[in-house]
């Protein structure tokens, strides 16, 4: 027994010390978008043996593995992560003391969408993605709806009606006009997403003011009057089972399956259509009084350098790299699927939704991200659970006005 | 047939019963496991079309890079055995004086060590992270990303109800076998490990049991003390980093949650007797 | 006058050096036994006189300071070494980082400005006690703890008296009802979350509508949920003090005409008390830590309006919660989503009193009546 112990002890040791053979000159990536985690990580390891620097790649992301909960922790040890990630100005607020600007860099020519605060650029664009009312094409053909009239909630409401008389008049009883789901879990896609409508739709990009108003605690009333009528149009032909009850799974499979004429999603679902044999379009938000002509498109998260790294150098050399060497185009277009952020990239992902969207993004038709820009929590946890009620029709589109108010002039 | 015998054999019937109710969430995700994404979304609850998707799921969690079920295994194996003999053992030793101790202090650590079991885990996840920072500062040894880390820290989360499960067990120990060891010359730490320890074996087993389920199945302390990344994950951290995009690839994680929960069940049902034995031998007062 | 100082000075040095090397001597004595107890056996080397045996006598007589060298200090050297390796942790683990926690509750700590926290008082508490969403979730808390210790219970205690009949599978019974147990929170949640969004819907019925997306149902879902995980190991603990019932006592009652309820309220009930002070103090706990499994579950979800009274109480009309945010959950949500982490560590703070209070009052009245039984 005493003989067992012993030897257990001794084989402790042995791994304990195996454990903790790390080494303090390593490049560690903490990223969130679990999706492209593999990509990024045999692109890393490929750039790394290169370039001879020790990379590691830490993804933490969705739902499960709060990405906040992580990096918090990462940050109270010495050694901290090279790279990380934030989403906008929510983010820069939190960590704008540990973040390095990268001004000068070389990528910064080549792109637009860099994250900048007073006019100083601090994140490097990881993707361009955007949403609008994805569309498809042979249902609303069939009902004769064309989607380039789909700018304001009239259009809306004519194109919404005259979908649901032609499933009613075909006996297609388990189509849907719109696949939108509200309920506990998907707070992102009804306070982030939708909600951005509020926040950017028929402004100018770049236009700051309503979020501002918003940071002040101020509410635009005459906007979020017009913006809870097509929330309203939006919860009035999403089907309950969808709607209240639906996962992300289940929303974005109606669609898949040919059975929903719209969907409430971005361009990041492109890896789940695989079914999906119909043309498919983005038409915009019809989100603010009069014409809609724009869809939401920015990139969804930055990477950042952290001040406090030992590995400036390489981590500014990794960032360059990916925008500017074949490999990484590669990697961002090819592997993760994604639109690159960068001019110089002349590849285009398979997703049809991307590729909807880059029609968007070309011809400069694109409303701005505000909802990252909002305090930490609030579109998700505050927000969100108001849109929940509201689908349940547990309050009225009055009610639901006012709780937003109420929670925007908290924020003042 | 006598009453009584009716009697038993309704019971027998509303047991059989109630333990087919127990089983049916397992029976669901078992038959889920067996289908592909698809099906599973569109009839949940029909049965498989065919055995061999089973495997093919398996294949894929079994080669999946993010999963890396046999490293995982592995560390989730270490880290619990050695959890489990240090803490049922430091526990033990702690509880066995603290009994025979009959002095004013004694009471106050036992009430002390008490008092950690109404801690939230929330209370002290991200002052422990720090201070682990600290601690390495001082010391020069990492306690973070490495497996004594971990184990170190399960004993200290495991402390209070193990020595509170066996300070319990203890009291009702005669203390005359002990004298009578004194007597015959044995020293105290060969009383514990040759006499009281075999004494305590239903506490015991009750205690491998109940702390072994809670650290193979435990998910906030690992992610904060070894983290998502990294070469020590646990299952539970694996079958989380699967779940954790926003589209719930059913086929994997239903897969992933049986792979992760099967060598529990499979121990469980080998050693079940000795198991139920313990834990119903009066083992917990 | 100046000397003296010095002296006191150098005297209080000395003493701080000699109290800071006991519990290095006491960690070293025995790291020194295994040490050698391994050369012995493993390596199976015997030991040499080398020269740190000088050292270690060194160290020896400084223990031997600390702890004196008599019967009674032999005593109080067993003692301390024998809680030394479970205090150890404990202290460093959880006792250390929760006497930290309670100071970071009284600064603007938020994670990230680590190191240049600022003491703020009781601003944090202030804060809290005017919230109506944290009042609200202690709210929930309550209710959900009270219906779960319930459920938990009366499932348990009549699953054992079941099993402690003379069945013919008793052993497989008792196997399979504890067998949910096996499997950890995170998993759980995600096995029920599957149930309950895409298998029961699928059923139809009145359970086309997913009963975990209705706020007045979720909770009831959740304590099936956590019933059906936890009743099996409450079981065990009855089941051990259903045993211990006498069956003489039994049958003699049996004999006196008594029924079988009166058997279970007069003999039964009065003997497994002790039992019922254990599996409610264990519930009570589990309960209100709840988290992994909710958080998989439904997130803190669906949401619902803030209840009449608390509306009235923070003059606060309209506003919305979530209603399956416990209050786990809520503390989470300051300290990793809001980046609060000082509200969250002061919440938490709260919480821990709430708990001690509350599970000491349930263990005092539960031993009175074990008295008075």
């Amino acid at each position: 027994m005493k003989k067992i112990l012993l030897s257990l002890l001794a084989l402790l040791t042995v791994f304990t010390l195996a454990a903790c053979g790390g080494d303090g000159s390593k490049l560690v990536i903490f990223q969130n978008k679990v999706e492209i985690g593999t990509a990024l990580t045999t692109y890393a390891n490929a750039w790394a043996a290169k370039n001879d620097v020790n990379v590691e790649v830490v993804t933490c992301g969705g739902d499960s593995c709060a990405y906040g909960t992580q990096i918090l922790a990462e940050f109270q040890k010495a050694e901290q992560p090279d790279i990380f990630v934030i989403e906008g100005m929510g983010g820069y607020n939190d960590y704008k003391d540990y973040i390095l600007s990268l001004d000068g860099e070389a990528w910064l020519t080549d792109t637009d969408l860099e994250f900048k605060v007073n006019g100083v650029a601090y994140g490097f664009p990881v993707a361009v993605e955007g949403w609008g009312m994805g569309y498809n094409k042979a249902i609303l053909t069939a009902a004769g709806v064309d989607p380039d009239t789909l700018t304001s909630l009239a259009a809306y409401t004519t194109a919404f009606a005259a979908i649901q008389a032609y499933y009613t008049a075909n006996n297609m009883t388990d189509y849907v006009v719109v696949s939108m789901a509200a309920g506990s879990g998907m707070e992102w896609v009804t306070g982030l997403h939708n909600f951005n409508g509020y926040l950017s739709s028929g402004l100018t990009p770049g236009d700051s003011s309503v979020i501002d108003n918003l940071n002040d605690g101020v509410v635009n009333t005459a906007r979020l009057q017009a913006y809870a009528d097509w929330v309203e149009l939006l919860f009035q032909y999403s089907p309950n089972s969808i709607l209240i009850d639906g996962t992300y799974d289940i929303q974005v499979q109606a669609f898949d399956s040919g059975k929903a004429a719209f969907i409430h999603q971005g361009n990041w679902i492109d890896p789940n259509l695989d079914e999906a044999t119909f043309e498919i379009g983005y038409a915009p938000h019809a989100a603010a009084a009069g014409t809609n002509d724009a869809i939401f498109i920015s990139a969804p998260s930055y990477y950042v350098i952290n001040k406090n790294s030992d590995n400036i150098e390489e981590a500014k050399k990794f960032l360059q790299d990916l925008a500017s060497t074949p490999e990484g185009h590669d990697y961002m277009v090819t592997k993760a699927g994604m639109v690159a952020a960068f001019k110089s990239v002349t590849l285009l992902p398979d997703g049809k939704l991307s590729r909807a969207m880059v029609e968007w993004m070309n011809e400069g038709k694109i409303y701005s991200w505000w909802q990252n820009d909002m305090p930490s929590g609030f579109g998700m946890q505050t927000l969100g659970p108001i849109y929940t009620l509201y689908a349940r029709k547990t309050i009225t589109k009055t009610e639901f006005i006012a709780r937003v108010t109420t929670e925007i002039q908290d924020l003042g | 047939m006598t009453n009584e015998r009716k009697a038993t054999f309704i019971l027998e019937i509303i047991a059989v019963l109630l333990l087919v109710a127990f089983f049916f969430p397992f029976f669901i995700v078992l038959m889920n496991a067996g289908k592909t994404s698809q099906e599973i979304i569109n009839a949940p609850m029909a049965m498989p079309s065919s055995i061999s998707q089973f495997y093919i799921n398996v294949r894929n969690i079994l080669t999946n890079p993010s999963v890396r079920y046999g490293r995982s295994f592995f560390n989730s194996l270490f880290i619990t055995t050695f959890s489990l003999i240090f803490i049922n053992i430091s526990s033990g030793m702690a509880a066995w004086v603290l009994v025979r101790t009959k002095k004013k202090y004694s009471t106050l650590i036992f009430m002390f060590f008490l008092a950690g079991m109404v801690i939230p885990f929330q209370v002290v996840m991200l002052p422990l992270v720090r201070f682990l920072e600290v601690l390495r500062s001082w010391t020069g040894i990492p306690f973070k990303d490495t497996f004594h880390g971990v184990i170190l820290a399960y004993m200290g989360f495991g402390a209070p109800l193990s020595v509170f499960m066996f300070h319990g067990f203890m009291k009702s120990i005669p203390i005359d076998i002990e004298e009578a060891a004194t007597i015959d010359g044995c020293t105290k730490i060969q009383m514990f490990f040759r006499i009281i320890l075999p004494i305590l074996k239903p506490i015991f087993v009750t205690l491998l049991v109940l702390n072994g389920l809670w650290i193979w199945n435990d998910y906030l302390l690992p992610v904060l003390i070894i983290g998502m990344n990294g070469k020590v994950r646990t299952l539970p951290l694996a079958v989380a980093n699967l779940a954790g995009s926003y589209v719930r690839q059913w086929d994997l994680i239903l897969t992933s949650v049986v792979l992760a929960a099967l060598p529990v069940i499979v121990l469980f049902l080998f050693a079940q007797k000795h198991i139920i034995k313990g834990m119903t031998s009066g083992a917990i007062k | 006058m100046k000397n003296l100082k010095s002296k006191i000075l150098n005297g209080l040095f000395k003493i701080w050096v000699f109290l800071l090397s006991i519990p290095l001597v006491l960690i070293y004595v025995p790291i020194r036994g295994i040490v050698r107890q391994f050369r012995k056996i493993v390596l199976k080397k015997h030991d040499v006189k080398h020269h740190y045996q000088g050292h270690n006598r060194t160290l020896l007589a400084l223990e031997k300071g600390a702890l004196g060298s008599n019967e009674t200090a032999q005593t109080n050297r067993n003692f301390i070494y024998f809680i030394l390796a479970a205090i150890t942790p404990y202290l460093l683990f959880v006792i250390v980082p929760f006497l930290m926690g309670i100071y970071f509750s009284f600064t603007n700590w938020t994670g990230l400005n680590t190191g240049n926290e600022i003491f703020i008082g009781f601003a944090n508490y202030k804060n809290i006690f005017s919230s109506f969403a944290f009042a609200y979730s202690f709210y929930r808390t309550a209710i959900y703890s009270v219906l779960n210790i319930i459920f938990i219970n009366l499932v348990a205690f009549l699953l054992a008296l079941l099993v402690t009949q003379k069945l013919k599978l008793t052993n497989v019974y008792r196997a399979g009802f504890f067998m949910p147990n096996l499997i950890g929170g995170l998993v759980l949640g995600y096995i029920w979350q599957f149930i309950y969004r895409n298998a029961l819907p699928s059923i139809g019925g009145i359970l086309t509508n997913s009963l975990i997306s209705n706020p007045d149902t979720a909770m009831g879902a959740l304590i099936v949920v956590i019933t059906w995980q936890y009743a099996g190991y409450i079981m065990m603990i009855y089941i051990a003090a259903l045993q211990n019932v006498p069956t003489d006592l039994i049958e003699a009652s049996k004999i006196d005409g008594a029924n079988a309820w009166q058997r279970l309220r007069t003999i039964t009930m009065p003997l497994v008390a002790q039992a019922f002070t254990i599996a409610m103090f264990l519930t009570l706990v589990t309960s209100f830590k709840q988290y992994d499994t909710v958080m998989a579950l439904t997130q803190g979800g669906p949401a619902t309006t803030l209840p009449q009274f608390l509306q009235n109480i923070f003059a606060a009309p309209n506003r919305t919660v979530e209603s399956l945010n416990l209050m786990a959950i809520n503390i989470y949500d300051s300290a990793f989503v809001r980046y609060e982490m000082g509200v969250g560590q002061a919440k938490a703070i709260i919480f821990f009193i709430i708990l001690l209070i509350i599970s000491l009052t349930q263990v005092y009245y539960n031993k009175k009546k074990e008295v008075e039984l």
